[in-house]
């Protein structure tokens, strides 16, 4: 069981990680979301005792992280991000080194690395050294490192990122099995992934906690709405006066203003109602022009992006920065695709 | 501890550090000797030992200590380190004593130069024994500055670097000032030489050990506050 009490992680005045309280029950995957940079590493990297916290408390199975770290890291299988590895020894070098760090006991040594050899079926390049590995195998023995000794919890950055697809799911699988007896979180960007393993999922965004739920009640959530998304030209700024017009629009938000003109913005119904035929019949009377309208899927990955979505807007209008160029540049491209092709339906998703 | 230590060990013999290491020494040693006793007729092995602590030990003990901590920073497997149920403690200690038993290898393979002494004459071996003994504690002294430096940057060069030009400072600091003959390693080292056994200069050589290793044990459980 892990219990993070408002941890907090501060650099300077950038705050990194910002007061998030969950816990992890025994026996339970959970799978760690976010952008780039939310502070998934960070916390992380708390958990195992890596990076100290600026304030608030871990808990690894009844021993606090800070106060008794030795016997909380003995709880903790780690593979962080980036797999770091000691290239000059071999597969099984290694993950006996490991095993010595993880004080388990001499007897058992041979056999426990045995085993974690076996469940990442290293069994064949274990007398190679690392250094010549290709990087799907170093990234399973970052994992058998991890599993070595049969820690209560493992922790995963991102374990999957660099392996090709048959490598994924064989470690998708392995995750699963681990899971069956051991406590596990991991972090990931691959959505797809987190539903298929995870049986919670923890949302975070620019170092606050999103969401805790499971994935498909993520997806319901939601499901409760009829999201649209819409792109526009509207130079007489009769969108946000649409509400008149059509009386089942919940809401319409603007996400985005883009370089081109464009707007796009978020409309919500109520789930029975689509919007998009009255749309279409109304908006040009209005002298708005559609470049896009596109139903939200309903699929988890929605419902990450309209959670990190509105958390950002949210965020910026606090402080009043700019929107994240990456999201706004990709979207845009998807636009100008779209422009040309003179569609109104397009985009990726 | 000895987890660390065996690995460390074994890594200097994995890679060409261990061997380049001992290789050197036994070069210059071998110049030195053959200067100071062979050449002048003299059986003052001791006095090879001073000299290689000045000529060569200085130049290169930063291959044993410059990638300790930097080199497992910039890959990040000090993750791995720290986020295993060790202590600081253990393993700075470990790896201070991995270098320590290198230099140990090398002060056992000397004694092939005792042994050629011997052949001529046999010089006095007590004082040959407090001076391999007192070359110990100063290359410590080395190890455990060249640790602590290796802790504070990722880049080994500059690691190296910066631990070469502290022991060429302290080795010249007297020829600036007398008054800093008492900062001089080479100095507190001498007495070794003469064949008596200084209590003062080992005990002086050995607390500035611990208080590098102390101050690199410090550094390191600070890593996590201020990564």
């Amino acid at each position: 069981m892990i219990e993070v009490k408002n941890v907090t992680k501060k650099y300077g005045n950038f705050v990194a990680v910002d007061n998030i309280s969950f816990t992890v029950k025994d026996g339970e995957v959970v799978g760690f979301l976010g952008p780039n940079g939310a502070g998934k590493s960070t916390t992380m990297n708390m958990i195992t005792g890596f990076i100290e916290p600026t304030g608030g408390t871990i808990i690894v199975n009844g021993f606090d992280v800070q106060k008794k770290g030795i016997k909380a890291k003995k709880q903790i299988g780690y593979m962080p991000e980036g797999v770091p590895l000691y290239t000059e020894l071999t597969v099984k070098e290694f993950v006996t080194y490991m095993a010595e760090l993880k004080r388990v006991k001499k007897k058992e040594r041979k056999e426990k690395v045995q085993k974690a050899l076996t469940e990442t079926g290293l069994k064949d390049v274990e007398k190679k050294l690392i250094r010549n590995l290709s990087r799907g195998y170093k990234q399973r023995v970052s994992l058998a490192g991890a599993l070595v000794g049969d820690p209560e919890v493992i922790i995963l950055d991102e374990p999957t990122v660099g392996l090709d697809p048959k490598q994924i799911t064989e470690i998708r699988k392995l995750i699963k099995d681990l899971g069956k007896n051991h406590t596990v979180i991991l972090s990931s960007h691959i959505l797809s992934e987190v539903s298929q393993i995870c049986e919670r999922v923890i949302i975070i965004n620019k170092g606050k906690l999103i969401a805790i739920d499971t994935p498909e009640n993520l997806e319901k959530k939601t499901d409760e709405k009829n999201v649209i998304l819409l792109t526009v030209e509207d130079s007489k700024d009769n969108m946000l006066k649409l509400k008149k017009d059509i009386p089942e629009m919940l809401d319409c938000k603007l996400i985005k203003d883009n370089e081109d003109g464009t707007k796009q913005y978020m409309i919500e119904s109520n789930a029975n109602v689509d919007l998009r035929k009255q749309l279409f019949d109304i908006l040009p009377k209005k002298e708005i022009t559609i470049f896009e309208l596109k139903k939200a899927e309903k699929s988890l990955e929605d419902a990450f992006i309209t959670l990190i979505d509105k958390n950002t807007i949210n965020e910026d209008k606090k402080q009043e920065k700019a929107p994240e160029k990456e999201k706004s540049k990709k979207k845009d491209k998807e636009e100008k695709k779209s422009k040309e092709n003179k569609e109104k339906k397009g985009g990726k998703k | 501890m000895w987890a660390v230590l065996k690995k460390e060990f074994k890594t200097y013999f994995l890679s060409p550090i261990g061997y380049v290491f001992i290789g050197l020494f036994l070069a210059m040693f071998s110049i030195l000797f053959y200067i100071t006793t062979i050449y002048q007729g003299m059986t003052t092995f001791q006095y090879v030992f001073y000299y290689s602590a000045i000529y060569t030990v200085v130049f290169i003990i930063p291959l044993l200590t410059m990638r300790m901590f930097a080199e497992e920073r910039k890959n990040g497997t000090e993750q791995l380190l720290i986020t295993s149920p060790r202590s600081m403690i253990g393993i700075v200690l470990g790896k201070f004593f991995a270098a320590v038993l290198v230099i140990v290898i090398t002060e056992i393979l000397t004694l092939i130069y005792l042994g050629i002494l011997c052949y001529f004459k046999v010089p006095d071996l007590a004082t040959v024994a407090v001076s391999m003994f007192g070359f110990l504690l100063l290359s410590m002294v080395y190890i455990s500055f060249g640790m602590l430096v290796s802790s504070l940057t990722e880049n080994q060069i500059i690691a190296a670097i910066v631990t070469i030009a502290a022991f060429v400072l302290t080795w010249l600091a007297p020829n600036l000032s007398l008054s800093f003959t008492s900062i001089s390693l080479v100095e507190q080292f001498y007495p070794f030489a003469t064949g008596v056994f200084p209590i003062a200069e080992t005990i002086n050589l050995l607390s500035m050990t611990v208080m590098f290793v102390v101050i690199t044990m410090i550094v390191m459980k600070r890593r996590k506050l201020v990564k």
